[in-house]
């Protein structure tokens, strides 16, 4: 059975445990006044039947779909013969999607050695099992549920409470998701990071002055200690954030203080969502306008002006990046600025301070902490930022502070070392989930600080 | 859509302001170097007629047929009155009434009020306030202006008082500025308080010591009128009492309008009190005679506390 | 005490009127500063729009050159009787070359027959070919077809390529203008609205390309992505607002929930790969991986302005519904959520058209591939569109380039139109 017959099976086993659970209501009230004798209502014992129907069922259901692949994959594999073992990590993958695809059809056999024929039919076979094991598990836990809701249904049970009570736990789990994606991504990417440091001593990657991943790859060379050194992606990913940061903020922070000191309402409301067309623009938009508009242009400029500019230039991509962040620039030092009480403007103004000196001396110092907090947030969107990065900046990693040359940075590598066919007991692989943690790891600590400073903040004036 | 040019002066929403206003200031000339108005007489309107005495003879400030309006809403109707030199004078009468909005129109500061279109003649010394030629940042140095909430910079006490000195270019060097703040304060009485603490933030002072901390900051630059809207409505009564003591002490170099809810205070700090009601003033006078004899009804419902 | 400190020497108005010409220089100088930061914002979003616009908009035309062709079955290889499948895998490359020979006799040489050959499209064979299986009548006879050009030929029909540039700085020949030149002249070349960029899916040669494989692609992700987030956000939402306790573990998921807004949209890539991927072993480049990815991308904006619209109902409708003996969640599901529903739809369309616009967490997740076929469920293999927009815009021909600038327009009408609906109800909203 496939997955959507099963599923809507169980939504209609769902839909008749309702109906069942409010008949009985009524049954089991029939000689003593009818639904009036109930606690809750009688939709409430349909739910509370329905609930226990569909969710215990639910829950293995999705389990299943989940681990089923890769249980069967295992089971397969520990049945296979043992020159499977001896392959590289990267071969018995190809080997054994070659058998997956065999199993799914989408391989003829005759590209296939016997033994992945025999593992096939053996994954085939197990797969069927699997549909049917599945379908039937389902179904009786469903049919379960429903039962035990239905026998439990008497006119003292609280159905009603019964049923929110399951409510706020849904409600519940679903906020605690956050958490989890936050758990899931630390857990995913420390534990690939962990196997790169066993192959790299981690104060390589972390001082080393040197990046090149692809040296490293030679069959009988072991990774070289010195090619994983972080540092030189780092200072590139620096250097594209400061020339975005040297771009948006004095732009996006004069606009924000234009736009609510000075602005007439409706030069405001038209000036605004305009400008924030720039944040609502997808990133790979911006990489395409920095790899094919700007980084030209600016290598034109740098020629003409007799410089070397490198035809990825961090100028290029900074310049780009910063256009993206002037909107999100914009409406935090908008919503701080905001936030400084009136009558902080008017003790400044009524005592004759110009429109300015009231804005440098008094709103802008007021401001200031809310406003580092913003930049943060900004510098961590920056170092974050992918798609402009790997199209407009370059690949290899140099060590430079010249943003007229090409780097690269954190994000780049990630993306380059990912895309394309992984091997994961390779050190090139596994140094894109350490590089991932340490992204994570520095954008983490700047969310965190910029919130809490933003926070306090806005506590400051509450 | 960007501003024009003759708007650079202006802070942000004053210059709507500019261009409605001084119409009817149109008999402003120009003589020597100080500009004066020729202060029309008060032109009554039919239904109605401000009792007392709205005008004295050595007036600080004047206003003239005073009208203010937000957008389309009247909030003063022709009002009229003069300001004593070194006299503290009085706004009373129901919230809603135009006393504060009155206030604001002395220095200026509904100017920053886009909606705000305010008509009638101004003048102080003689010179007028709404003139092509009077400058904001001249005219609020010279009319200084104490708000309702206490509201000092989170600056230290020091940078709270020697801001508009500052601003205003009043100190030429460090000694200077230090007996400017010292004498600010020790006008505003809140020096012998402080004295220890100049560098600790002014937010961090009590409600009273904060609204003195920002009568101290008004007088650093020296000015000639003092407005004060409201100055005790966020204070407690001992706070509350040693502000009347010290408007009491400042009279003697300033003249003070003070706009206040409470009656008692403007009996006991004001030689002259004036009562609005729904933006027209009712009756002007001496504050004893006002609080013992009132002329009008309304007045005499409001001081006897039958409504407010 | 006031004897002791009399008025400072005279009063300062001299003393500002001295200052006041330099301070209103100042604000002058510092209302320019801000006018000229709107204004910079206002250019660089001006420069980057006519940027792609003007370099797209010439990918919705495009050249069909009318070549005669001589469908002789022998040319075409087929026997007298042609089955479908015959008809199918003739050669009707061979009979497109012979009349294009036809049209031109004094072209000879193997290199120069190339070029000749170049001016159509490899695609234009299929356009035949389409038209023979519609009226197989067809076979035997010499007719006009109006077959699609070369992107290289049609870029020069279009007028993008500057005379008189060095022949070598060009893909288009000197021998091939002339020949397209007199083609044009005979009133053989045509302009139409490129149908082919709508429904065709990736290929390696411009004028075949189209968006339809990434637009299904985007469409099955997007599905995915609001059947997760919309819920479980609005859900979360809920929870927080109407129903969570003050402590601990509520603070622990507000600041996850806050910090996961803020986290580099890669590294949710990075969490799909390890655990979707390598973990459970879903299909790689499948739009289910895809939209779970983005759904918990975006579901700290969903549940952000969810919370910001459950926040804003006036507490009185809860205390009237409380008060009439409804119970807590009677009353959200009843009362708050209705009320809150415009915010919070205005706050998961803006979520969805972030998701919409994503790619880099889609990179990591393999939905980079190359693929020409519409996928039919959210299992298959897909892309995206602004994945799609990234592999082009990595092809150098200028076909591509112009096609890249054309898909981001269409991506931008749709960000548009998300957005306008969103404002739309927040406007409709904000009204009551």
């Amino acid at each position: 059975m496939e997955t959507t017959t099963v599923f809507l099976v169980l939504i209609l086993l769902t839909v008749i445990s309702f109906l069942t659970g409010r008949k009985r209501s009524h049954a089991v009230t029939s000689g003593q006044g009818g639904a009036r004798a109930l606690h809750s209502l009688p939709k409430h014992y349909g739910y509370m039947a329905g609930l226990w129907a569909l969710l215990p069922a639910l829950t293995v259901l999705v389990l299943w779909l989940l681990f089923e692949s890769s249980i069967l994959a295992s089971i397969v594999k520990d049945d296979m013969p043992g020159e499977l073992w001896q392959m590289s990590e990267s071969e018995q993958g190809l080997y054994f999607n070659q058998v997956v695809g065999y199993a799914r059809g989408a391989t003829d056999a005759d590209m296939l050695d016997p033994a992945q024929i025999v593992a096939g039919d053996h994954y085939r076979a197990l797969a069927e099992s699997s549909r049917v094991i599945k379908a039937l598990l389902v179904f009786v836990i469903a049919l379960l549920g429903a039962l035990l809701a239905i026998r439990r249904i008497h006119p003292k049970l609280r159905a009603r409470n019964h049923v929110e009570k399951i409510f706020k736990w849904l409600l519940f789990s679903c906020s605690l998701l956050a958490v989890l994606t936050t758990l899931g991504i630390v857990l995913s990417v420390l534990f690939e990071a962990i196997r790169f440091f066993q192959a790299i001593p981690i104060a390589d990657f972390l001082f080393g002055l040197q990046w090149s991943p692809q040296t490293a790859i030679r069959a009988d060379q072991v990774a070289a200690s010195g090619s994983f050194g972080i540092v030189p992606l780092f200072v590139g990913t620096l250097l594209i954030s400061t020339v975005a940061m040297i771009i948006a903020v004095p732009v996006g922070l004069m606009s924000a203080i234009y736009l609510s000191e000075y602005a007439t309402r409706r030069f405001r409301a038209f000036t605004k969502p305009v400008l924030e067309i720039l944040a609502g623009v997808p990133t790979v938009v911006y990489g395409f306008f920095a790899a094919l508009t700007v980084a030209p242009f600016i290598r034109n400029v740098g020629e003409a002006l007799g410089l070397h500019v490198a035809s990825e230039s961090a100028l290029a991509a900074g310049l780009v990046m910063g256009i993206m962040i002037i909107p999100f620039v914009m409406s935090l030092s908008d919503d701080i600025i905001n936030a400084v009480p009136d009558t902080m403007r008017e003790a400044s103004l009524g005592m004759g301070a110009t429109m300015n000196e009231t804005i440098r001396k008094v709103l802008l110092p007021a401001a200031l902490p809310g406003i580092v907090g913003g930049i943060l947030l900004a510098v961590s969107r920056a170092i974050g930022e992918t798609m402009i990065v790997v199209m407009a900046a370059g690949l290899s990693a140099r060590l430079t502070i010249n943003p007229l040359e090409a780097v690269t940075t954190i994000t780049v590598q990630i993306v380059t070392l990912l895309v394309g066919d992984q091997e994961f007991d390779n050190p090139k692989t596994l140094a894109a989930f350490a590089l991932g943690l340490v992204l994570f790891f520095v954008t983490l600590l700047l969310n965190i600080i910029a919130l809490y400073v933003v926070r306090k903040y806005r506590e400051q004036y509450e | 859509m960007l501003v024009t040019e003759a708007d650079y002066l202006l802070a942000a929403g004053e210059k709507k302001m500019k261009s409605s206003e001084s119409k009817g200031a149109a008999a402003t000339r120009e003589v020597g170097n100080k500009r004066s108005l020729d202060i029309r007489e008060h032109v009554e309107q039919d239904d109605y007629r401000t009792i007392g005495s709205p005008f004295v003879d050595d007036a600080k400030m004047t206003a003239r047929n005073v009208n203010v309006f937000y957008d389309e809403k009247q909030a003063i109707t022709n009002v009229s009155l003069d300001i004593g030199r070194n006299e503290v004078i009085a706004m009373i009468g129901p919230s809603g009434c135009g006393k504060s909005t009155f206030l604001r129109t002395l220095n200026r500061m509904n100017d920053i009020i886009p909606s705000c279109r305010v008509q009638g003649e101004f003048a102080l010394d003689g010179e007028d306030i709404y003139g092509e030629e009077q400058d904001t940042v001249l005219l609020r140095a010279r009319v200084g202006m104490v708000f309702q909430k206490p509201n000092p910079f989170p600056k230290s006490i020091y940078e709270n008082v020697a801001y508009g000195p500052r601003i205003h270019g009043l100190a030429h060097n460090k000694s200077e500025m230090d007996e400017i703040v010292e004498d600010s304060l020790r006008r505003a009485s809140l020096f012998e308080e402080v004295k220890e603490q100049l560098d600790k933030p002014g937010t961090g002072l009590s409600g009273g010591q904060q609204q003195r901390l920002c009568i101290a900051r008004a007088i650093a630059v020296s000015p000639e009128v003092i407005l004060m809207d409201e100055p005790c409505s966020a204070l407690d009564p001992i706070a509350t009492a040693r502000i009347e003591e010290l408007i009491d002490e400042l009279k003697e170099n300033y003249t003070i309008a003070i706009v206040t809810h409470s009656m008692q205070q403007a009996a006991r700090v004001s030689q002259r009190t004036a009562y609005f009601h729904m933006g027209k003033l009712i009756e002007v006078g001496d504050t004893k005679q006002i609080f013992t004899m009132p002329a009008h009804q309304l007045t005499e419902n409001y001081i006897t506390g039958r409504f407010g | 005490m006031n004897n002791m400190s009399k008025p400072r020497s005279a009063t300062p108005t001299d003393a500002i009127r001295a200052s006041l010409k330099k301070r209103y220089a100042r604000e002058r100088r510092f209302q320019w500063y801000g006018r000229l930061a709107v204004l910079t914002g206002f250019v660089f979003l001006f420069i980057l729009l006519a940027d792609i616009v003007s370099k797209g908009t010439p990918a919705f035309t495009q050249h069909y050159i009318k070549v005669s062709v001589d469908l002789d079955p022998a040319t075409l290889g087929l026997p007298a009787e042609p089955s479908r499948e015959q008809l199918y895998s003739a050669d009707y490359l061979g009979a497109i070359k012979a009349g294009l020979r036809a049209m031109f006799p004094d072209v000879s040489g193997r290199k120069e027959k190339q070029q000749l050959y170049r001016l159509l499209s490899m695609g234009a064979e299929y356009n035949l070919r389409d038209k023979v299986l519609d009226d197989p009548r067809l076979i035997g006879h010499s007719s006009e077809f109006w077959l699609r050009a070369h992107a290289e030929a049609g870029s020069y029909l279009k007028g993008q390529i500057p005379a008189g540039s060095p022949e070598a700085d060009r893909k288009v020949k000197d021998l091939q203008i002339a020949w397209l030149d007199q083609l044009r002249a005979e009133g053989r070349t045509e302009s139409r609205f490129n149908t082919t960029f709508f429904t065709q899916g990736d290929s390696r040669e411009p004028e075949m390309a189209g968006i339809r494989v990434a637009l299904y692609g985007s469409f099955f992700t997007l599905v995915v992505t609001f059947l997760i987030a919309f819920p479980i956000g609005v859900s979360a939402a809920v929870y927080l607002e109407e129903f969570a306790p003050r402590n601990r573990l509520t603070d622990l998921i507000e600041i996850n929930i806050n910090n996961l807004a803020a986290v580099p949209s890669i590294v949710f890539g990075l969490l799909g790969l390890a655990v979707f991927i390598n973990f459970f072993e879903l299909p790689r480049s499948a739009p289910l991986v895809g939209g779970i990815v983005l759904s918990l991308m975006t579901l700290p904006t969903i549940i952000i302005t969810s919370r910001a619209a459950i926040q804003a109902v006036s507490p009185s409708i809860r205390q009237a519904a409380l008060g009439v003996g409804a119970s807590k969640l009677q009353t959200v599901v009843h009362h708050v959520l209705p009320v809150a529903m415009p915010g919070i739809l205005t706050g998961s369309i803006i979520g969805m058209a972030q998701a919409l616009g994503e790619s880099a967490p889609l990179l990591m997740i393999g939905m980079v591939a190359f693929i020409m076929e519409v996928p039919g469920g959210v299992t298959d293999p897909a892309t995206v569109l602004p994945v799609q927009i990234f592999l082009w815009a990595d092809s150098p021909e200028r076909g591509f380039t112009e096609k890249t600038s054309a898909a981001i327009m269409v991506l931008m009408g749709f960000l548009i139109l998300m957005n306008a609906f969103a404002i739309f109800l927040r406007r409709r909203f904000e009204r009551k």
